[in-house]
């Protein structure tokens, strides 16, 4: 046999063994599981540990020995019950299962916009967090790092350096209403690990946040629908602007969950410019028109 | 004694910057982070020629004032911060001997000329003492010059020994350390660093000149101290044994001793500082200390024409400062701290020690010492400059720091509902006006519960002719309370597309307007 016939040969098998162990697995595992779960009624860790059962376990995303980031929206300087900022007890309850399945360490951080210390200590999720066993630390400037995104409008940009580094992202917004996206969900979170000028983001928000998530796509997005923002967004302020939806939206692609979040608003996917970019530049895993959504309901 | 002072002035200059550093967010004030600016001699002086009152929050000012009769001035010596820290600096410099320093005593009488223009300008209600009080310029220095340039220079120390391969994790681990104690979460950049720099450089290089320079011949505190020290009770005796050495004539830091007569003490001058009693020689151990009833007087350097000369001089520069350098253009920038009085009682009370502005530092950042904008009183008062930082909407620390009262302690929920000022839009720079084009950041960062900054959208034609839908942002002037967070996060480089003015500000003690208050603050 030439060498070159060889290699050829030596190449086909391996693709083909890839390819064909690949089709086994899909064939031989558990019923596939769903594309997005929706859980509702119940208090944050229960919505949480329905999701993930629906989703095959958090060991289904997190292994053993794995640094994750789980990043929140620790943005303002308000209490829980504002709904400017994640509920804490979600993310205290999703350190506890990234910890429960293994993970090295949790890391919990967000750059606010307000005041860091603030924000940190008024949204109460430093203090959870930390309680359920996460590192949680403030941005440190010194830990950005210019990265090379390539995206359509965004060329580079300076992303923290922990996220680059993390096995995991598990990304950990809460649904509110915003002025300028009309909504801000998982992928607009994602925006907190960005370092520089944000306020440049807004200017072409739409292409600059998919370049974004296209960038740093993160293993898990879970949407905190415990209670949202349904006016004044992002910041609230105001009780009356809050209502308590006791939700919880799960998926491992950020454009469907978001997708799904939009029923929370009773708003349409026109409605909202980013998700239409994000359809047309393709960064959704799932076909939406037939996505395998399963919904819960706690008793 | 001398070794006990040594030991004590270490004490208060710790005990100073633990009030320093302290004033930082969180504050929960159970240490008053201001308290040891209320130790100053000259606030209740002040305080009383402008409206008669002597208030107890100026108790340790009180309790000096009491025992300076008695003592003498033993608050140069002992407590005064500015004064160890120039104690520190004649090390450094080598301070020259009273010897060498003979022709410049008759300048003694400085300080008392300055003491006397600052209480002839303060009858005209002009207030410049603040300038000069040394526990204002002390924490004026620290919070402008020392904290920031000594925190970037710890940063980028430690920054850079990161850089070192296998240094990285302890330098980080320091760094981390340091970043969560002592250095502030963001670094804070002041403007007038460098002429605060320079008058607080300036008063550390007098001790080329000689020991105390500053103490000696320019501080207004002093004066006042010394002034009243004029019987004091507690004197310095010298014994029959005394040699004349002169060894404590030229050793004494306040030039207290006469050349030419060594048992005497001038009370005005001597600070305690017990020197004389450690170099007398052991052998000899003339000197003793002790209370005396019959106390002898020592007068204050301070002659007839130089007292005309020094009334003669206030007066032009009152006629100066009440003239006036007065521009209507920067008036409406001068933002101060929420709950200041106003302008002119404010102006009046502030004694620009920046204590307001070091607390900021640690929340929005927005204030600053001012320039000169309108007036030349407004050197360091505290403005807010809201590109450089913001109002932080929910705090109200500034107002719980003030030591004088120029900033009256508002309560969070009456803060939130104090306009310091009126945002306004540039239509010229906003990018919505200017280019047809999203951003209302702005509007997305505004903070009260019915946002004071709305947007209408309106179609435009884009550059390939479809139409699009813009948001274009403007200001509700009954909502905004002028907290700036909208011109601090202006995506534009340089100037804001919005910007804050004075415009609708309400200062401590005025009337609400008639106009319904936004809805009641929901923070818990």
């Amino acid at each position: 046999m030439r060498r070159r016939d060889f290699l050829l040969s030596t190449g086909a098998g391996i693709v083909g063994g890839a390819w064909l162990s690949g089709t086994l697995q899909q064939a031989f595992a558990a019923p596939a599981a769903p594309h997005v779960v929706w859980v509702e009624n119940g208090e944050p860790a229960d919505l949480l540990g329905a999701a993930l059962k629906e989703m095959g376990g958090i060991g289904s995303y997190i292994a053993r020995g794995d640094v994750v980031v789980v990043k929140p929206n620790i943005g303002w300087d308000r209490a829980p019950q504002f709904a400017a900022t994640t509920n804490p007890d979600l993310v205290a309850a999703v350190v506890r299962q990234c910890l429960n399945a293994g993970a090295k360490t949790v890391k919990v951080f967000d750059r606010t916009c307000n005041n860091p210390l603030r924000c940190y200590a008024n949204s109460q999720i430093e203090d959870r967090a930390k309680e359920a066993g996460a590192e949680v630390t403030q941005i440190r400037e010194n830990r950005f790092v210019t990265k090379n995104i390539n995206g359509e409008v965004v060329k580079e940009w300076q992303i923290y350096r922990d996220v680059l580094e993390a096995d995991k992202v598990i990304n950990l917004p809460i649904a509110k209403h915003h002025s300028l996206s009309r909504v801000t969900l998982g992928m607009k979170n994602m925006m907190g690990v960005l370092g520089g000028n944000r306020g440049d983001i807004h200017n072409n928000f739409a292409q600059k946040i998919v370049d974004i998530n296209r960038a740093i796509p993160p293993t898990l997005t879970i949407i905190d629908a415990y209670r949202i923002l349904t006016a004044n967004g992002p910041v609230g302020g105001n009780l009356a602007h809050v209502k308590q939806t006791r939700t919880l939206v799960m998926s491992p692609c950020v454009v469907s969950a978001d997708y799904l979040a939009l029923d929370l608003f009773g708003l349409k996917i026109d409605d909202v410019g980013v998700l239409g970019e994000a359809l047309k530049r393709g960064l959704n895993k799932y076909d939406l028109k037939s996505l395998n959504v399963k919904r819960v309901r706690l008793g | 004694m001398e070794k006990l002072r040594r030991v004590v002035q270490i004490v208060f200059l710790a005990f100073f910057l633990f009030l320093f550093l302290l004033a930082r967010y969180p504050y929960s004030g159970t240490f008053e982070a201001d308290l040891f600016l209320r130790f100053s001699p000259l606030i209740p002086l002040f305080h009383f020629i402008q409206d008669f009152s002597l208030s107890w929050a100026f108790w340790p000012a009180l309790l000096i004032l009491a025992a300076t009769p008695l003592l003498g001035r033993f608050f140069c010596g002992w407590i005064c911060p500015l004064g160890t820290t120039i104690d520190a600096a004649s090390k450094v410099v080598k301070s020259p001997s009273n010897r060498i320093y003979a022709q410049w005593e008759k300048l003694r009488y400085l300080k008392f000329a300055i003491l006397l223009g600052c209480v002839i300008l303060a009858l005209f209600s002009v207030h410049v003492w603040g300038y000069l009080d040394p526990l204002s310029i002390f924490n004026r220095a620290l919070t402008v010059v020392v904290y920031p340039l000594g925190t970037i220079a710890v940063e980028q120390t430690l920054l850079s020994v990161t850089k070192v391969h296998f240094l990285e994790t302890p330098a980080f681990f320091v760094y981390d350390l340091f970043k969560s104690s002592v250095m502030p979460e963001m670094q804070s950049h002041p403007q007038q660093l460098f002429w605060i720099a320079l008058f607080f450089g300036g008063i550390l290089g007098a001790e080329k000149l000689s020991r105390r320079f500053w103490c000696r011949n320019i501080c207004p505190a002093g004066a006042w101290l010394g002034f009243l020290a004029q019987f004091r009770l507690f004197e310095r005796i010298v014994g029959e044994a005394c040699p004349v050495c002169n060894k404590c004539q030229t050793e004494c830091k306040m030039n207290a001793i006469p050349s030419g007569d060594v048992k005497h003490t001038s009370k005005v001058e001597c600070i305690d500082c017990f020197n004389c009693g450690a170099v007398c020689p052991p052998k000899v151990n003339a000197i003793t200390y002790r209370w005396r009833w019959k106390p002898y007087h020592t007068p204050v350097d301070f002659n007839r024409r130089q007292l005309m000369r020094t009334t003669a001089g206030s007066a032009v520069a009152l006629g100066l400062l009440s003239i006036g350098l007065t521009n209507r253009d920067t008036r409406d920038r001068r933002i101060r701290p929420p709950g200041a009085l106003p302008e002119d009682q404010f102006t009046d009370k502030c004694i620009r020690c920046m204590e307001c502005a070091r607390i900021c530092k640690s929340n929005g950042g927005c204030l600053q010492p001012d320039q000169i904008q309108s007036s030349i009183l407004d050197l360091w008062l505290p403005v807010a400059v809201m590109r450089e930082g913001y109002c932080e909407y929910n705090c109200n620390l500034c107002s719980q720091v003030c030591p004088t009262g120029a900033i009256v302690p508002l309560a969070l929920d009456q803060k939130q509902h104090t306009p310091i000022g009126l945002a306004h839009f540039d239509r010229n720079h906003c990018i919505p006006y200017a280019q047809n084009s999203d951003c209302i950041v702005c509007e997305e960062h505004c903070p009260t519960p019915d946002k004071a900054i709305k947007f209408e959208v309106k179609e435009v034609i884009a550059r390939d002719g479809s139409r699009k839908m813009v948001k274009y942002p403007f200001v509700i002037r009954e909502l905004c309370i002028g907290c700036g967070i909208c011109e601090t996060k202006c995506p534009l480089p340089g100037q804001a597309g919005v910007f804050v003015t004075t415009e609708n500000q309400r200062r401590a003690g005025e009337p609400a307007p008639a106009i319904a208050a936004p809805e009641a603050s929901p923070y818990g």
